[in-house]
Parts: structure tokens; C-alpha cells; sequence
């Protein structure tokens, strides 16, 4: 799989939808956790700052570091989603998928590296977010203590953007079956409502893809218990999500 | 003469339609076989069951001495092809994108840069070689597939239309690497809509018509267009109304 996995980190890291994708959210999420914990911390009055004050839970690093988790559990989601969807998709709309038969390569390789590479930039992903949030934090001065106070809330941004980066993955199996992005952008919008409504009702700690959004305000009254089942089956959901990819590539025909 | 590529009663249908309908042919080492037909006379579906893209609803299609249903990625590197699209990354350089065929084709490690270059020299992708292949014209497209198909010198090759898009020059870089090609052993199956390109590169022309073998062209013989249509017309004659 190392050849397969070679040339789709080439076709990942040339790609202008990764590219684009990586700075928006490297960029913009410390970015939004900064502006809105500014806003409910400034003392400013108005119905902006009332609502954001109630996304807040706690006070300095774990308020400011909340709510980036917060924002990360829709924006991972629909950012990985949409780079997931790319990779799969794009050999459908480039018509590049036939140029992926008799090779040397199989294509359940060549699936299989495609994860690899995706699993890999999710997790640099969360790593440079994390970074990158604490590195804004500490220049803006968020909160009185010192970084160490944070450890907890940079572990549980950590967690959410890496749990929710994989499961967005899903939009590749998406992208495959449907042999293009735009049915997996689809599918990411919609698990995203349909996650929104779950927590809405109060059934959402049992949708696997609202878990890290609910992980995100845990510790706050709104906030449902979780139980370790119900984290235990996100790993599961990606992992069929994984299996189910692999074996379409592998029985597929071009069309 | 060692069989490289063959079909045995070959069938696949969509629907109702039997694109490919009971296709026997055999291809021998050193062998430019051609095919020709009519748009949707089954010659791209054909070629498609011999790289496994399709499974046959029945038949046999054989490479390389391997059934395509149980053919392994060993027998795969030995096989090269480019059927409807080029192989083509737009994000990509032009060598860059020889280099990504190179690598799924299985050329060894060591041999894998000057392979790549040799392809970019062979079919004169020099001057585009470090630019992005989606500013490339669609001969040098064409270019690229044919590198692509190449680069790990396959005894097998199937060709769909290889020198669509192409200049004169281009055109005769393909006939000539064709005839290179087959001297030296390789099996070659090539679809083209040009008659008088087919008759100047082939052993053995095929004419297909609505999924069938329906007769062959001897290309020596003059006159090929006018035997093409007799054989076409003759075989309409024989499917009933109704389905014309």
C-alpha cells in the first residue's frame, strides 16, 4: 500500500480544496473563538453578546476553548466533509476513475491509502488547531492563569476535531457510491441538521455524529450525560464507514 | 504465437442492450489487432471487460495468460492502456503525472525516475514537463495518456482511439510506436475510427456491429472504407425491424 499511499499524499497536498480548506480552519476557528469570547467578555450589552455569553461554560481558557470546540464540532465537520467528499469524489468527476483499474496497485489499496492519508491530516489537523488556538489565547491574553490551567480544555478541542474529522469521512463513502462530491456535500449538510434536531429532542448522545458537539458543552446544564457506549460507537461508525469505502472500491465497475 | 489477449463468448449487457454480444478474439504476441465499428458498436465495452473495469455476464476475457476475473496485480503490470480518458491529474505537473503512472504500473524503484523521463522524451512532453497538467492542450493530453500507458513497457496493450486529439505528428509518433511496440513482442488491440490509420499499423482488422463480431478486413486490401460499410449494411440487413 506504501505506493498508493505516495501517490495520493501527492494528489492530496497539491490539491487546492485541502490547501483552502486547511488555512480556514487553522485560521478561522481561534479566530471565532477569539471574537466571541471577546464579545461576552467585554461587558458589551445587546442581543449578540447575551447570545454568545450563552455559549460560554466557565470562565478564561475553558470558556474561550469551549467554544472553539463548539464551532470545530459543525465547522470540522463540514470542512473535513467536504475534503473527504474531494478525495473520493474527484476520480468520478475528473473521470479518472478507470485510470485506477489494472495497475499494479489494487483498488482496495488505493482506497485504503486515501484514508490513510485523510486520517493523517485530520489529525495534524486538530494538532495545528489546538496549537494554534492556545497560541492566539495566550498573545490575547485570555483568562488570568496560565496555560497549564488549559490542559483539560485543549485535550477536549484535541478530541472533538479529531472525532469529528473522522467521522466526516463518511462523505467519502458517500462520494463513491454517488461517483462524485457534490451527493457527499449533500449528505454532510444533511447529517449535520439531522445531528442539530437529535440534540434539539434530547437523543442526541445516541447519533454517533452529534457525540463530539455534545462532548464539546459537556459540563454545562444544557449539556446531556454521555455515556462511554455512546462515544465507544463513533469509532465503530468509522470504522464501517472505512470498510464499507474499501469493499465498494474493490467490487465496482466504471460506468 | 502465444495468445496475450482473448475473449471467449464474451457477453455484457445494460438493461436490455448487449453491448458486448458473444465476442470471441484472440491477439497473439506482436500482434496490432484493430477494431473497428460504429459509435456503440461495443469496441469500448470490449475493452473495458478485458481490464476487468466490467464484469461479463458471460464468456471468458484472458491477459497476459490470466483469466481478468482472477487476475492479480502482477499480471496487471504487464498491461498497459488507455481507454476513453487519459490518465490525468490537472493539479498535477506533466511529470509528476508520468511519475504517479510509473508508480501504479509497478516500475521498480530505481528505474522509476529515468522511466520517466525517457516517456516525457518519448513522446515529446519535454517542453511541458514541469507545468501543471491542466494547462495542457488535448493532444498533449493524449500525450500524456499514451506516456502514462507506456511507461512500464507492457507486453499488453489496449488502446481506445489512441490518437484522438493528435496533431499529423502525433499521429504518426503513434503508428510508429505501435509497429516499435509490437516488434518487440508486445499484444496489441487498438480501436479507431480511421481506416486508413488502422490499415498502414495492423496485422488483423475486426469490424464490430451492435455488439457482435460481424467480419474482418484484410488491410492490404484497397478500397477498406467501401468493405466496411458492404459489412456494417449486410449485417443491419440480418437484425429485424423492430430493433433497427
Amino acid at each position: 500500500m506504501t505506493r498508493a499511499v505516495r501517490v495520493e499524499w501527492l494528489k492530496f497536498r497539491r490539491s487546492p480544496v485541502v490547501i483552502v480548506a486547511t488555512v480556514l480552519m487553522v485560521v478561522l476557528l481561534p479566530a471565532i473563538g477569539l471574537g466571541m469570547f471577546s464579545v461576552a467578555s467585554d461587558d458589551v450589552s445587546g442581543p449578540l453578546a447575551s447570545k454568545v455569553q450563552g455559549l460560554l461554560i466557565g470562565e478564561g481558557w475553558t470558556a474561550y476553548l469551549g467554544v472553539i470546540s463548539q464551532v470545530s464540532a459543525a465547522a470540522v465537520f463540514v470542512g473535513a466533509g467536504v475534503v473527504a467528499a474531494w478525495v473520493f469524489g474527484r476520480e468520478h468527476a475528473d473521470r479518472t476513475f478507470p485510470s485506477l483499474f489494472a495497475l499494479s496497485v489494487s483498488r482496495r489499496s488505493i482506497a485504503s491509502a486515501k484514508f490513510v492519508v485523510l486520517a493523517s491530516w485530520v489529525t495534524g489537523l486538530a494538532v495545528t488547531v489546538t496549537l494554534a488556538a492556545a497560541l492566539a489565547g495566550v498573545v490575547s491574553g485570555v483568562g488570568d492563569s496560565g496555560l497549564g490551567e488549559a490542559k483539560g480544555s485543549l485535550s477536549r478541542l484535541l478530541f472533538v476535531v479529531v472525532a469529528t474529522g473522522l467521522l466526516a469521512l463518511t462523505a467519502g463513502y458517500v462520494a463513491s457510491i454517488g461517483r462524485g462530491y457534490l451527493p457527499a456535500i449533500g449528505v454532510v449538510v444533511v447529517i449535520l441538521a439531522i445531528a442539530q434536531i437529535s440534540v434539539l429532542f434530547g437523543a442526541g448522545a445516541w447519533f454517533p455524529y452529534a457525540v463530539p458537539g455534545l462532548l464539546a458543552i459537556a459540563g454545562s446544564e444544557a449539556a446531556p450525560s454521555i455515556t462511554p457506549i455512546q462515544i465507544a460507537v463513533v469509532p465503530i461508525v468509522v470504522i464501517a464507514v472505512v470498510w464499507l469505502t474499501v469493499d465498494w472500491w474493490r467490487r465496482a465497475e466504471v460506468v | 504465437m502465444v495468445t496475450l489477449i482473448s475473449a471467449r463468448g464474451l457477453v455484457r449487457s445494460f438493461g436490455k442492450e448487449r453491448a458486448v454480444d458473444g465476442v470471441d478474439l484472440n491477439v497473439g504476441e506482436g500482434e496490432v489487432h484493430a477494431l473497428v465499428g460504429l459509435n456503440g458498436a461495443g469496441k469500448t465495452t470490449l475493452m473495458r471487460l478485458l481490464l476487468g473495469m466490467l464484469d461479463a455476464d458471460a464468456g471468458v476475457a484472458s491477459v497476459a495468460g490470466e483469466h481478468v476475473a482472477r487476475a492479480g496485480t502482477s499480471t496487471w503490470s504487464d498491461v498497459g492502456y488507455l481507454v476513453e480518458t487519459p490518465f490525468f491529474y490537472p493539479e498535477l505537473t506533466t511529470r509528476e503525472n508520468v511519475w504517479t503512472a510509473g508508480i501504479l504500473h509497478g516500475v521498480e524503484e530505481e528505474a522509476l525516475e529515468s522511466s520517466v523521463q525517457r516517456t516525457i522524451d518519448l513522446l515529446e512532453l519535454g517542453h511541458w514537463a514541469d507545468r501543471r497538467a491542466g494547462g495542457l492542450s488535448l493532444g498533449n493530453r493524449q500525450r500524456l495518456g499514451l506516456g502514462a500507458a507506456l511507461i512500464h513497457d507492457p507486453t499488453v496493450l489496449l488502446l481506445d482511439e489512441p490518437a484522438n486529439s493528435l496533431d499529423p505528428a502525433g499521429v504518426v509518433l503513434v503508428r510508429d510506436l505501435l509497429r516499435a511496440r509490437a516488434a518487440r513482442g508486445a499484444a496489441i488491440l487498438v480501436s479507431s475510427h480511421h481506416l486508413d490509420q488502422l490499415a498502414r499499423v495492423a496485422d488483423v482488422i475486426t469490424v464490430m456491429h451492435r455488439g457482435r463480431v460481424i467480419g474482418g478486413l484484410d488491410p492490404l486490401e484497397t478500397d477498406l472504407e467501401q468493405r466496411f460499410f458492404d459489412l456494417v449494411r449486410e449485417a443491419e440487413e440480418q437484425v429485424p425491424l423492430e430493433l433497427r
